[in-house]
């Protein structure tokens, strides 16, 4: 019985793509947010008016505050210009909502039925992005993901995946061995990564968590996989050839080419263009790990930063900024950067203290990292850091999924 | 019960799924029905809930960029580890993967211990200390674990009897942090296998 339910359910997960929340998902046209706001101001939503007095309903209230709160441009109050009323009243497992948005000169109504708890904290967070897609323009993060790394010991890991708002934690991988980078492919679905679940560093493909496949497991280094924006190619770093290299994979057909030579050098963590024509990447070519960017076309490579005794790490947004880790006087922080302009434009976004391995969140806005063993997001506008995770362990590298 | 509400559910929303999504045109241009989804669509984000249903599947093949295809052929997955006996550990300076005179005596009974068992082979495995970025440690490590392999073949060890692997600093030699923790695990360190 429940094997022939199973199916179906699959496709109650498809039919999320209709609901309006996730329709430039199915679209598959990529949301560009442009950050119209300067500075941290907030729009006062009060959720008084609705009526949630059943359990479920209380979670999803909890949710879509929590969403709205961290999507940056609310604060959820007893009274404001925003209001959220009508009910959310428990169904069985799920709950049945009524609600009506309103704010000076716009509404919309929010009707939905969830049938579980997955799927309530799922249409909080659906309403919540719809929320600030009316005031952004662009949809919210409340429904991206992000993915990371918990370190038990030594040569013992595991990949983890949640929410933005840190909910629905769930372990993806169970092979108790180092895991290094995961990455989302762009299609916000795949998973890219280094695991020692063969005894040696090979990179693998993760399909939606239910499938995975070595996709290259060769003599010495396999490493750094980054799916470039049009889904076709994969950066790696490889050491068959010698000494670690930055190759580029054509995934429809295995073919492998070379962009850097650098004999002596140790090259790591390439991150492609929004345009999918360069790729920045760490090298130690010049003595201490630098970021240096190389034209895919062309294979010409150009040093890209001089500050600071190290910088790595680096993530490139669609809008066009990198985000990457600077150790200055002797602590790693995290620094924004636009290419176009060059290491003048840096400026330093993370607060005071140690910050590694930052990872835009896809409205451009927001960045993971990690500090000490846990997990923050930042906000550029100024927004305090908010933990992540209030699970104590090692959590580190997370990458936050590009829709 | 439970269940046949679920079914009652399943086939309502499938009839609606065939009403809204009449086909698309797939990616290589060809029209595809609702029901001919291909597996990767149809998994979707609720399938990460289910974690237990990870399965492996086989390594692509791959060739470089005039056609070759780069082999594998990887000691660790092929070879028996030999037990029982001990290569001291060499270690490297801060953010360095150059030899330091003082190791160069370690690689040497290596060497002697090569030349003796001609049916041995060995990985060199390379370890970073903690400090720094993860994925820049993994190369790192491998430059490590490569010095030592040239050094080896220097002295005329044939080279495809050498392989390397790098650890980065994912496996410490010992935990915790300070000076002394970290040279104990900036290192190469040798395993054997019999061929």
């Amino acid at each position: 019985m429940q094997r022939t339910v199973f199916p179906f359910l699959t496709l109650v997960c498809a039919l999320a793509g209709f609901f309006p929340g996730v329709q430039m998902r199915a679209a598959g046209a990529p949301p560009v947010i442009s950050v119209v706001k300067k500075g941290a101001e907030k729009n006062t939503v009060s959720l008084a008016g609705l009526n949630a007095s059943g359990p479920n309903g209380q979670l999803f209230v909890r949710i879509l505050t929590r969403n709205l709160e961290i999507s940056g441009w609310f604060k959820v109050a007893p009274s404001g210009a925003v209001r959220v009323q009508g009910t959310v009243s428990d169904a069985g497992a799920g709950v049945q909502s009524a609600c009506r948005v309103t704010w000076p000169g716009k509404a919309f109504n929010w009707n939905k039925v969830s049938m579980g708890g997955a799927e309530v904290r799922n249409q909080a967070r659906q309403l919540a992005d719809e929320m600030v897609r009316l005031i952004a323009g662009e949809t919210g993060i409340a429904q991206s993901r992000i993915v990371f790394v918990n370190r038990r010991g030594k040569d013992n890991a595991d990949l983890y995946v949640c929410y933005a708002d840190g909910q629905d934690l769930m372990q993806i991988t169970h092979d108790k061995v180092a895991a290094v980078g995961p990455r989302w492919a762009p299609n916000g679905r795949d998973i890219y990564y280094t695991s020692f679940l063969n005894g040696y560093p090979a990179v693998f493909r993760m399909v939606a968590g239910t499938e995975r496949k070595a996709l290259a497991a060769f003599k010495g280094l396999n490493t750094g996989a980054a799916v470039s924006p049009d889904g076709s190619t994969v950066a790696l770093i490889l050491s068959y050839e010698g000494n670690p290299e930055l190759y580029v994979m054509t995934l429809a057909n295995g073919r492998l080419a070379r962009l850097t030579r650098t004999p002596h050098g140790s090259e790591a963590s390439p991150c492609w263009s929004p345009d999918g024509r360069s790729i920045v990447y760490v090298s130690d070519i010049a003595r201490s790990p630098q970021l240096y960017l190389v034209d895919v076309v062309s294979k010409k490579s150009r040093r890209l930063t001089y500050k600071g005794s190290e910088n790595v790490n680096p993530d490139w947004h669609k809008n066009g900024q990198i985000v990457y880790a600077t150790r200055r006087g002797g602590q790693y922080q995290i620094a924004r950067m636009d290419p176009r302009v060059g290491e003048s434009s840096c400026e330093i976004v993370s607060p005071a203290g140690e910050y590694e391995h930052p990872s835009w969140a896809p409205d451009g806005r927001h960045v993971v990292c990690s500090s000490r063993s846990t997990l923050y997001i930042l906000d550029t506008l100024g927004d305090p850091a908010v933990r992540l995770l209030n699970i104590p362990g090692n959590w580190m590298s997370p990458d936050w999924s590009d829709r | 019960m439970k269940n046949r509400y679920l079914v009652i559910v399943n086939v309502a929303l499938l009839g609606a799924l065939l009403f809204m999504d009449t086909g698309c045109r797939t990616k290589a241009g060809g029209w595809r029905w609702p029901w001919q989804k291909d597996r990767s669509a149809e998994l979707g984000a609720g399938s990460l809930t289910d974690p237990t249903m990870l399965e492996n599947v086989d390594v692509a093949k791959i060739t470089d960029e005039f056609g070759g295809i780069v082999g594998g052929a990887r000691f660790e997955d092929t070879l028996q580890a030999v037990q029982g006996i001990n290569l001291s550990p060499v270690y490297f300076a801060f953010d360095s993967y150059a030899l330091p005179p003082s190791e160069v005596s370690k690689i040497e009974l290596v060497a002697q211990h090569l030349r003796q068992n001609t049916s041995h082979v060995l990985v060199v495995e390379g370890h970073c200390d903690e400090r720094g970025s993860n994925e820049y440690n993994l190369s790192l490590g491998e430059n490590r674990a490569l010095s030592v392999r040239s050094y080896l073949v220097n002295l005329g060890i044939a080279a495809d009897r050498i392989q390397t692997r790098s650890y980065g600093e994912e496996k410490p030699a010992v935990a915790g942090s300070g000076e002394e923790v970290w040279r104990l695990n900036r290192r190469g360190e040798f395993a054997l296998f019999q061929r």
